[in-house]
C-alpha cells in the first residue's frame, strides 16, 4: 500500500527538488489515516444529513428537512440548555480543579510522583467503568458512599441522580473528576517553564499568595491555559458518554444533551438523517466556539 | 518565491491523490465473499458468545441433516451491521432477531414475505402466534422462532417468613411490597430490603417495556388498529387510570416498595433481585438462568403476573426468523426455517449444553411442552402465560419511535410525582399521532 501511496510523488520527483516531498511523504501514513477515519466519514455524515437515509431502498434526498426538524423538536431546544451548563460548568470547573492540583502536586519528589500518578488514573480508565462506579458512589441509599458520608453529617439519603433538579449537577461533579487531572498534567507542563527568579522576587518584594498567583503564576501558564480552554471548547458541546453511563438522559430528559438526543434519533428511532444533521449542527458550532477561541487567545498573545 | 509556492501546492495535491487512490485500492479489496455459495446461507442472530455456543449446536445438526452449510454469525450490535450490510445491498441470507422489530425492517424494505404453507410444518405454529409477524400489506414477514411472556418472580422464603401468599391482584402484589419493605424479610435487622424492581428509565424505551404489563392489565392500549391504519389511545380513561395508580403506588408511593433509583434503572443495572434485597420482579423467563445462580432455585418461585382491573395480561414478544431480500436462496432458507420450527429443532435450541443460555424459551411449534423438554415445572407457568394472557406489541407499524416516545413520557410522568397525568397523557397521546403520521398510519 506504501508503494501506491508514494508511486506519484516518486514520479515526480524529477522535476520537484526532494525536499518539498519528503515532509508530505512522512505525513502520508497520518494523512492516510485521517482521510479515512475521519474525513472520509465526516464528509458522508454531512452528506447524508440532507437526506431520508434508507440503506436498502436507497436514499431520498429531503433538503433542509431534516435540520429543520431538528431545531424545532422541543426535545432538542430543552437539550440545548442542559448542553451549555454540563458543558461550560464542566469545563470550568476542569480547569480550576485542575489548576489547583497541579499547584499542590507540583514537585519533584518521588511521594508527588505517585500522587500525582494516583491523581491522573480517572483519565486513562473507561468512561464506562467510571460510570458504573459513580453510580455506585452516589446509590441513593446509605449503602453509597457518598450519601454514607453524608449520614455522618446527619443529612438523610439524597437521591441524586433520580432527582431532576440535582441529576445535571451529579453528572457535572463526575465529568470535572475526569477532566480535571487532564488539564492538570498540562497547567503542570506551564508551570514547570516558570522562571522560579519570578518567585524570589516576589518573596523579597513580600507580595501575597494572592498576588503571587494573580501577577506571576497565571500570566505565565498563559499559553498552557490556552491550549486547556481551547480542548475545553472543542470538548465540552459534544460530551455525550458520560451522561449516557450515568443516566441515559433521564430522569424525565433532566439530564439529556444534545449528543445524546442524536443517539436516540440515529440509533432507537432509526432516523440516520436526522442524527447527522443534528451532528452537523454541533459540528459548525464547535468550530465556531473553536475559532473564537483561538482569535482571542492569538489577540491575547500579540498584545 | 512564488515558483517554489507553487511547486509545493503541486507536490501536496499529488500526495493527496495518491492517498485517495490508495484509499479506493484498499475499498476494493475487503469486497465481502458472502453470497456466491448457493450451498451456503449466511445466518445471523444477535447473540452474545454464550448463546451463540447454543445456535452453533442448533447449526451443525441442520447442516448435518441436510448438508446445506450455515456461515453463522452472531453479532451483538445488531442493527447498526445491518445497516452498513443494508447499504452494500447484501443481506444476510436469514436473521434472527426481535419480534418487535419487523414493522421496522419490512418498513425500510429488508425482508422478503413469507407464505406460512412454504415452511414444512408451519401447520404446528398456532394461529395466535403467526398473527405476530403479519405485516402492515397483510403478508407475513417473519416466521415465527421462541416466544416469551412476562411473570412474576418472587422471593418465596421471604413469603414464608412474613406469612404471605404470592399476590393475584395489584393491591395485594402492594401489599407484599410493603411488607417485604418495611418487616426485614431478610432476618439481618436492617431496612434494607425493597418490594418490586423497576426498570423505570426511558433509556432503550424500558419504562414502556416494564410499563407495558401494567397497561394492558388495566385496559390500556398505547395505539389501536383502527381500519388499516392506527390511532394512539394514551389518553383513554383506561390509560389514565393505570397510569396514575403506578404513579401513586409505586414510583411515588410508599418507601421502598420499588428498589432505589428505579428511575433511571435499565434491566443491566436493576440487579436487586438478583443481588438478594429485593423480592419481586415482573421479567422475561430468560432471567430464570441468572436466578437460580442467585439467589438461588430454592429462594424464589415464578407465578403468573397478578391481574389488574382489565385481567392479567402481560407483554409477550420473542424472536422471529426473518429473511433478507433479493438473496436468491428462498429453497434452502425455507429448508433451514422448516427445521428451526420443528420439534428437533426447537429441542436442541431448549436445552441448555454445558450451562449455555438456551435460545428457544417458549416453544412456537405445539406439539412441544417447555416444562417437559427442560423437566422444570416452572416453563409451564410462562408457557400459560403466553398462551391465555399475553399480548404483543402491535408489530405490524415501526414501532421504535412508538415506544421510545412512551417511555420518555411515562419516565417523566412517573419522576415528577406533582404531574398531571392526564394531561400529559394528551401531549404523549399528540406525539403518538405525529409518529403513526410519519408512517402514513395514521387514523
Amino acid at each position: 500500500m506504501t508503494a501506491t501511496v508514494t508511486t506519484p510523488g516518486a514520479r515526480r520527483a524529477r522535476v520537484l527538488s526532494k525536499r518539498a516531498v519528503l515532509p508530505w511523504v512522512f505525513l502520508a501514513p497520518g494523512l492516510l489515516l485521517a482521510l479515512v477515519f475521519k474525513f472520509l466519514p465526516m464528509g458522508k455524515g454531512v452528506w447524508l444529513s440532507f437526506f431520508k437515509v434508507r440503506p436498502f431502498l436507497g436514499d431520498k434526498w429531503v433538503g433542509l428537512d431534516n435540520y429543520t426538524r431538528v431545531l424545532t423538536d422541543h426535545r432538542f431546544q430543552d437539550a440545548i440548555g442542559h448542553t451549555l451548563l454540563l458543558g461550560i460548568g464542566m469545563s470550568l470547573g476542569g480547569i480550576v480543579v485542575g489548576f489547583v492540583l497541579a499547584l499542590l502536586l507540583e514537585g519533584q519528589t518521588r511521594s508527588l510522583k505517585i500522587v500525582r500518578a494516583a491523581v491522573f488514573l480517572p483519565v486513562v480508565t473507561a468512561t464506562a467503568v467510571v460510570g458504573e462506579m459513580w453510580r455506585l458512589l452516589y446509590y441513593p441509599t446509605s449503602d453509597g458512599l457518598i450519601n454514607h458520608g453524608l449520614s455522618f453529617l446527619g443529612i438523610g439519603p439524597t437521591p441524586f441522580l433520580d432527582n431532576p433538579n440535582t441529576a445535571l449537577w451529579a453528572t457535572m461533579v463526575m465529568s470535572i473528576w475526569m477532566l480535571a487531572p487532564y488539564n492538570m498534567v498540562i497547567i503542570l507542563a506551564g508551570l514547570a517553564g516558570v522562571d522560579r527568579t519570578l518567585y524570589e522576587a516576589a518573596a523579597m518584594d513580600g507580595v501575597s499568595l494572592w498576588q503571587r498567583l494573580r501577577y506571576v503564576t497565571l500570566p505565565a501558564i498563559r499559553p498552557a491555559l490556552g491550549i486547556v480552554l481551547t480542548l475545553a471548547a472543542i470538548r465540552g458541546l459534544r460530551v455525550f458518554t458520560e451522561v449516557y453511563v450515568l443516566t441515559g438522559g433521564g430522569p424525565a430528559g433532566s439530564t439529556e444533551v444534545w449528543m445524546t438526543r442524536a443517539y436516540t434519533l440515529g440509533f432507537t428511532r432509526n432516523d440516520i438523517g436526522g442524527a447527522s444533521a443534528a451532528s452537523v449542527v454541533l459540528l459548525c458550532v464547535t468550530l465556531l466556539l473553536t475559532v473564537t477561541v483561538n482569535y482571542f487567545r492569538t489577540r491575547g498573545d500579540a498584545r | 518565491m512564488g515558483d517554489r509556492r507553487r511547486r509545493r501546492r503541486l507536490t501536496a495535491v499529488a500526495t493527496v491523490a495518491g492517498l485517495m487512490f490508495g484509499a479506493a485500492a484498499c475499498g476494493s479489496g475487503s469486497d465481502s465473499a458472502g453470497g456466491g455459495d448457493p450451498n451456503t446461507l449466511e445466518v445471523w442472530t444477535r447473540s452474545n458468545p454464550d448463546s451463540a455456543a447454543t445456535y452453533d449446536r442448533v447449526f451443525a445438526a441442520f447442516t448435518k441433516k441436510t448438508g446445506i452449510k450455515i456461515d453463522y454469525q452472531p453479532v451483538i450490535n445488531f442493527d447498526q451491521q445491518l445497516q452498513s450490510r443494508a447499504s452494500t445491498k447484501d443481506l444476510p441470507d436469514v436473521m434472527i432477531n426481535d419480534t418487535a422489530l419487523m414493522g421496522s425492517y419490512q418498513s425500510q424494505g429488508l425482508l422478503k414475505p413469507i407464505a406460512a404453507d412454504s415452511i414444512t410444518g408451519s401447520d404446528r405454529i398456532t394461529d395466535k402466534t403467526w398473527s405476530t409477524t403479519v405485516g402492515i400489506d397483510g403478508k407475513h414477514y417473519g416466521i415465527p422462532y421462541s416466544r416469551q411472556a412476562q411473570t412474576l418472580m418472587i422471593r418465596k422464603d421471604w413469603l414464608k417468613k412474613l406469612g404471605l401468599k404470592a399476590p393475584t391482584t395489584w393491591q395485594e402484589m402492594l401489599t407484599v411490597a410493603q411488607a417485604f419493605a418495611t418487616e426485614d424479610p431478610d432476618g439481618d435487622g436492617k431496612a434494607d430490603t425493597y418490594g418490586i424492581v423497576a426498570p423505570g428509565s426511558a433509556q432503550n424505551g424500558y419504562a414502556a417495556w416494564w410499563g407495558a404489563s401494567f397497561l394492558w392489565q388495566g385496559g390500556a392500549k398505547i395505539i389501536e388498529k383502527d381500519g388499516d391504519g392506527y390511532r394512539p389511545t394514551m389518553d383513554s380513561a383506561a390509560a389514565v387510570n393505570t397510569v396514575t395508580w403506578m404513579k401513586n403506588n409505586l414510583f411515588c408511593g410508599k418507601k421502598n416498595v420499588l428498589q432505589p433509583g428505579a428511575i433511571t434503572a435499565v434491566t443491566s443495572t436493576a440487579t436487586n433481585f438478583q443481588d438478594g434485597n429485593a423480592g419481586m420482579y415482573m421479567t422475561g423467563p430468560y432471567n430464570i438462568t441468572t436466578f437460580d445462580a442467585t439467589p438461588g432455585k430454592d429462594k424464589y418461585e415464578v407465578v403468573p403476573a397478578p391481574a389488574g382491573p382489565a385481567g392479567s395480561d402481560v407483554l409477550a414478544d420473542g424472536e422471529n426468523i426473518y429473511f433478507g431480500a433479493r438473496t436468491g436462496k428462498t429453497k434452502q432458507e425455507q429448508a433451514l426455517a422448516a427445521f428451526l420450527v420443528s420439534a428437533g429443532g426447537q429441542k436442541i435450541a431448549m436445552t441448555s449444553v454445558d450451562g449455555h443460555q438456551p435460545v428457544v424459551r417458549i416453544p412456537v411449534n405445539s406439539t412441544l411442552d417447555a416444562a417437559k423438554v427442560r423437566d422444570d415445572a416452572r416453563w409451564s407457568v410462562v408457557q400459560k402465560a403466553y398462551e391465555d394472557t399475553s399480548e404483543q406489541f402491535p408489530n405490524a407499524p415501526d414501532f421504535a419511535p412508538i415506544k421510545q416516545d412512551t417511555a420518555d413520557a411515562l419516565n417523566a410522568i412517573f419522576t415528577y410525582c406533582g404531574s398531571d397525568v392526564s394531561s400529559s397523557l394528551k401531549e404523549l397521546n399528540d406525539t403518538l399521532a405525529g409518529d403513526l403520521k410519519d408512517q402514513d398510519l395514521l387514523k
